[in-house]
């Protein structure tokens, strides 16, 4: 658990951060948000004292950071950052091993940690005698991760970690480090600028602006109440309708298949609804049928529930 | 894991055997000569007949070699350790203050020139091989200063940020990132150091201390070419062996080397 209470940042005369309190649960996965600027990376990097904070308290578990010495506590925490920052000088192996090798642990368990780690990311085993430059960029970043991973800890910080990746990389990799965290239980908190990023991410949301928190709480909340124009606008103006249709599955809307669904434009179930009202548009229609991956069918849905349910809601 | 890193940093830098071939042969003419130079009296005498004497005997050449080369490599080791020590020590969060100063200084301990670093170390150290290697580590501090500070701020700063980010100490930064990283750029500096001392040594014949550059000197004062090309060529060879040697031991950083395919052996 982390928690902020009243902390505070100053370059100079600047204040880059303006007395935020914030918690963040055990296993939540926490998104801060806003326009460039706007102190989130800064918010995260007084997590781990990459950067002091000058006024308030962050506590970990209960306990202030301050009372830890700042390189135990960081090897206490995953850190990844958009650039990898891997070291161009040492093997993908070497890599991902750093933190446990900056805690001692023996070079068996080291090269098991390793090992497992590069599973888990999906990189075959033969890639740790590669060199980060002989990596592609979603390559990259997945070591990049695994080395945040590397020592189990609790806690992960996560800079703009797929901002470099082309969408499609960026996608898959946002799709396996929701499925990580959900299998893992790691505390996230992830910093982004990418408002669709941030939506399909968070469990909860925390906008940022000129330094101070303008709200926070889940993704759906957010876009159902913005509580002003800045967060409004943030969160996609007009098109908040379409990205919250993009948080909810076609399997959450569906109704069992009707015998006149035979020919009707498929869709897959575990598309989004915005996906599913692109089709309907695309295809003048007002029904789909949800097929799973076979293509066999396993439901209909209708235009008339989507706003019924929406209208309720 | 170890042996993951092991076999792969090994990777990095395994080349031929034959690498050293280059400075073995340089090294081999070097102590042939160095051996043999009466053999080539005919040879000298052709150039200047009327001489009494045309290859210079007063000591050694083998002597006189490996003197030359221990005033270098003593210079070198004391050049290397102010210079790689003072850019370290201005690179850090503490010293950073003194960056300027520091810069300045070896830029003008290479434009004094090394000649008159001995004429005015002589009256303070006396006359021997101390002044001369004072002159040598002075003028070899500016290649090894710029090039330590050159290739301390060439580490990129995502990868500083995500080695304090990692939780290592800022000595462990040091040694095990930014010196590796760096080492390619900080050895360039050292060769140059060292190959423009192997020269400047032999200045140190003119205040007494005794090297290569004594045939040389003796050849000037007595109107001996011969004595003067003797000692001149041997100085050439120990250049050319020293710098062909830096050259092989020159390291690569994976990706930034022309080699990046090694990395995969």
């Amino acid at each position: 658990m982390i928690e902020l209470f009243d902390v505070t940042r100053r370059f100079g005369d600047e204040t880059a951060v303006d007395r935020i309190s914030l918690r963040v649960e055990r296993g939540e996965f926490c998104v801060l948000v806003g326009t460039s600027g706007c102190g989130k990376s800064t918010t995260l990097r007084m997590i781990n004292r990459l950067i002091e904070h000058s006024e308030g308290e962050i506590h970990l578990d209960g306990q202030p950071i301050r009372d830890f010495q700042e390189d135990q506590l960081r090897r206490r925490i995953g850190y990844a950052i958009q650039s990898t920052g891997l070291f161009p000088h040492w093997t993908v192996g070497r890599n991902i091993g750093l933190v446990p090798r900056l805690l001692q642990w023996s070079g068996s368990r080291i090269q098991e940690r390793v090992e497992a780690l590069m599973d888990l990311l999906g990189l075959p085993p033969e890639f740790a005698h590669k060199y980060p430059h002989q990596l592609s960029g979603g390559q990259a970043q997945r070591v990049g991760v695994a080395r945040a991973l590397a020592a189990d800890p609790e806690i992960l910080l996560m800079d703009e970690p797929f901002g470099a990746l082309d969408p499609i990389t960026r996608q898959t990799l946002q799709g396996e480090l929701r499925d990580l965290q959900a299998r893992l239980g790691k505390t996230i908190v992830f910093v982004t600028h990418d408002m669709d990023e941030a939506l399909t991410l968070a469990d909860r949301l925390v906008v940022m602006h000129e330094g101070r928190i303008v709200q926070q709480g889940r993704p759906t909340e957010l876009l159902r109440a913005p509580a002003n124009d800045f967060v409004a606008s943030l969160l996609g103006g007009d098109d908040r309708g379409l990205k919250e249709a993009a948080l909810i599955r076609v399997e959450e809307r569906m109704l069992p298949v009707a015998p006149e669904a035979e020919g009707m434009p498929m869709v897959r179930r575990h598309a989004t609804v915005n996906q599913a009202l692109s089709l309907m548009l695309w295809h003048h229609t007002r029904h789909l049928l949800v097929v799973d991956e076979d293509d066999s069918p396993v439901g209909q849905l209708s235009l008339d529930v989507l706003m019924h349910k929406a209208r309720h809601e | 894991m170890s042996e993951v890193a092991i076999q792969g940093s090994e990777g990095g830098n395994r080349r031929s055997r034959w690498r050293f071939i280059v400075p073995l042969i340089w090294l081999a003419a070097l102590l042939m000569l160095a051996v043999g130079m009466t053999t080539l009296e005919p040879l000298f005498r052709l150039l200047e007949p009327d001489l009494r004497q045309v290859i210079y005997v007063r000591e050694s050449f083998l002597v006189l070699l490996g003197q030359h080369v221990l005033m270098v490599a003593v210079a070198a080791l004391l050049a290397t350790c102010v210079g790689v020590g003072a850019a370290v020590a201005v690179t850090r969060a503490a010293g950073r203050d003194f960056m300027p100063m520091v810069a300045q200084l070896a830029s003008i301990g290479q434009t004094f020139p090394p000649v008159a670093v001995l004429a005015l170390a002589v009256p303070v150290l006396g006359f021997g091989t101390v002044p001369v290697i004072v002159a040598l580590v002075l003028y070899g501090l500016l290649p090894i200063v710029r090039n330590t500070l050159a290739g301390l701020q060439g580490v990129s700063a995502e990868v500083l940020e995500a080695a304090r980010g990692m939780g290592m100490t800022p000595r462990q930064v040091l040694l095990q990132v930014e010196l590796p990283l760096a080492a390619p750029v900080i050895l360039a500096g050292i060769r140059t150091s060292v190959t423009i001392n192997v020269a400047t040594a032999a200045l140190g014949a003119t205040v007494g201390a005794s090297n290569l550059g004594d045939p040389i000197i003796s050849g000037i004062v007595n109107g001996n070419t011969p004595y003067i090309i003797q000692g001149a060529v041997m100085i050439g060879l120990l250049a050319l062996a020293v710098d062909s040697l830096f050259e092989r031991l020159q390291p690569r950083v994976p990706g930034q080397a022309s080699d990046g395919q090694a990395a995969n052996g």
